[in-house]
C-alpha cells in the first residue's frame, strides 16, 4: 500500500507479520536497528540524518510496545479497528515435478508421539 | 518449459556483474540446462574473459550490423557443454550508441531465442539502453558491494529504473504532461516518490492507480557481492527493506556472495572460476542464488511490467 513513513504501523516498521512470535519480533527489531543505526550504510544517499533519527525513535517505540503482551494486545485491537488483517498464504516452493509446502512442520506419527511418552532417551 | 531471461545489472562498475552472470551461467549449464549468456555491456564488454575465451567473431556487433541474420547465429559454443555465449563487440563506438530501432530488434530477438535460459550481462550506469534491457528481464538482478559508492549508485540505478517504467507507461497512456511533473518532484528527497504518487492520487486517481500498479510490477532482486561477513549480509537485507519502504518497489534479497581472492586469481589466469572452485563459499552462494532464481514459483509467476517501447 502507498504509505508515508509516519503511517507505517509497528509491524511494518519491524518488517514482521502481525502473527509474529516474540522471537521474530526480536529479530525484526535487531534488523531494523542495524538499518537505522547511526552511520548506517543502508540509507546512504537516500535518507537524511534527521529522518533516520525519527524512524529510529519509532522503531524503539514499536519494540517496546510489541515485546509487552498486554500492550501488544491493546495495539493489535486498535490496529484491527483501523484495518482488517489477512494472514499471508503458505509459501509454496516448486521442486522437481511436484509442489510442496515449504514451511510445513515435520509430520508427527503416532509412533514418535508414543516414543516420546514411553522412552526416556529416544 | 517456460523461458527465463535474467539480467544482471547495477549502478556501479566493478561490483561483479559479469562475474555473477558468468558463474550463474556456468552453474546452470552444469545442471544440464541450456544457457545462452549475452554480453549486453555495450560500452565495455568483457564477459568472454570471465569464461576464459578470447574475443572472436561472430559477436553481438555482427548481429546488429546484419552480418549474421539472427541473434541465435551470433551465439558461439564454449568449452562448457550446454553453455553458449554471444560476445560483446570490439566495435564499441558503433554499438554503445545503438539506435532505437536496433535496440528493439535486439530485445525482440532475445525474447525469441530458442534457449530456455538467457542471462544478460549489462553495463554500468543508467542509460536508456541499459535500463530497457534490465526491465525486459524477469527478474532483473542488481549487484552491489558493501561500499558507500556502490550503495549510492544502486539506489540511483533503482530510481532511474522506476522513472523509466513510469515514463514508458506515461508515453503509452499519452499522459506526457505528467512526465515533467515527475522529473520536477522525484529526486529531491527520500519521500519524493511517495509525495509524487500522493499528489497524483489526489488530482487523478485513475492514472495514479495505473502508474502505481506499474511500479509494483517492477520487482528486481538484490545481490550483495564481495561480502566480508555477517554485517554485509545484513546490509544487503537492510537495503532491500529500505528500497521496499522508500522506493515503494517489491525488492527481493537473494543473498551475499563472500569475497574470494581466488576470483582474481582465476581472472588473471583467464580461466572460469566456478568449475575449479565448486566447494568455495562464493560458489555455494551462487548455487543457492540460482536455485532461488530458478525454482522459486514466485518468479515463474512474476511477470515483468507490461512495457511496450514506443516505435519512435
Amino acid at each position: 500500500m502507498l504509505k508515508r513513513i509516519e503511517d507505517w504501523n509497528y509491524y511494518e516498521l519491524l518488517s514482521v507479520e502481525r502473527t509474529a512470535s516474540p522471537d521474530e519480533i526480536w529479530a525484526g527489531y535487531q534488523a531494523a536497528l542495524s538499518t537505522y543505526k547511526d552511520g548506517s550504510l543502508a540509507l546512504y544517499g537516500l535518507v537524511s540524518e534527521a529522518e533516520r533519527g525519527l524512524i529510529l525513535e519509532r522503531v524503539q517505540e514499536a519494540f517496546q510496545t510489541l515485546r509487552d503482551p498486554d500492550k501488544r494486545k491493546e495495539y493489535d485491537l486498535a490496529l484491527l479497528r483501523h484495518a482488517p488483517y489477512f494472514p499471508p498464504k503458505a509459501a509454496f516452493r516448486k521442486s522437481v515435478g511436484k509442489l510442496e509446502i515449504e514451511e510445513a512442520p515435520a509430520r508427527k506419527t503416532l509412533w514418535t508421539r508414543l516414543k516420546r511418552l514411553f522412552v526416556k532417551n529416544p | 518449459m517456460d523461458k527465463r531471461i535474467w539480467a544482471i545489472g547495477g549502478g556501479k562498475g566493478g561490483t561483479g556483474k559479469s562475474f555473477v552472470a558468468a558463474n550463474l551461467g556456468l552453474h546452470l549449464a552444469s545442471l544440464d540446462r541450456e544457457v545462452v549468456l549475452i554480453d549486453a555491456d555495450l560500452g565495455a564488454p568483457n564477459l568472454h574473459t570471465f569464461l576464459g575465451i578470447k574475443p572472436s567473431h561472430p559477436d553481438l556487433g555482427d548481429f546488429l550490423t546484419g552480418r549474421v541474420p539472427s541473434l541465435a547465429d551470433a551465439a558461439v559454443a564454449t568449452s562448457v557443454r550446454n553453455l553458449r555465449l554471444i560476445k560483446g563487440t570490439e566495435n564499441i563506438l558503433f554499438v554503445a550508441n545503438i539506435a532505437h530501432f536496433r535496440k528493439l530488434r535486439l530485445l525482440r530477438q532475445i525474447r525469441q531465442l530458442p534457449t530456455p535460459n538467457v542471462i544478460l550481462d549489462l553495463g554500468t550506469g543508467s542509460s536508456f539502453n541499459t535500463l530497457d534491457f534490465f526491465l525486459s528481464a524477469n527478474p532483473g538482478v542488481v549487484v552491489t558491494t558493501p561500499d558507500p559508492t556502490s550503495i549510492e549508485n544502486t539506489y540511483l540505478f533503482l530510481k532511474s529504473c522506476i522513472m523509466r517504467v513510469l515514463k514508458l507507461y506515461m508515453d503509452h497512456y499519452k499522459i506526457r504532461e505528467l512526465h515533467q511533473k515527475m522529473l520536477d518532484q522525484i529526486e529531491k528527497n527520500s519521500q519524493s516518490l511517495y509525495s509524487f504518487f500522493k499528489s497524483l492520487m489526489e488530482t487523478d486517481r485513475s492514472y495514479g492507480t495505473i502508474l502505481y500498479r506499474a511500479l509494483r510490477g517492477f520487482r528486481p532482486c538484490l545481490v550483495m557481492n564481495k561480502s566480508r561477513g555477517e554485517d554485509d549480509d545484513l546490509l544487503g537485507r537492510s537495503m532491500a527493506d529500505v528500497a521496499r519502504k522508500y522506493l515503494l518497489i517489491d525488492m527481493k534479497y537473494l543473498g551475499a556472495i563472500p569475497y574470494d581472492e581466488d576470483v582474481q586469481e582465476s581472472l588473471r589466469a583467464i580461466r572460469p572460476y566456478y568449475p575449479q572452485h565448486r566447494d568455495s563459499a562464493a560458489a555455494r552462494a551462487i548455487r543457492q542464488m540460482s536455485e532461488e532464481l530458478a525454482y522459486s514459483i514466485e518468479f515463474t509467476l512474476r511477470t515483468p511490467p507490461e512495457i511496450r517501447l514506443p516505435d519512435a
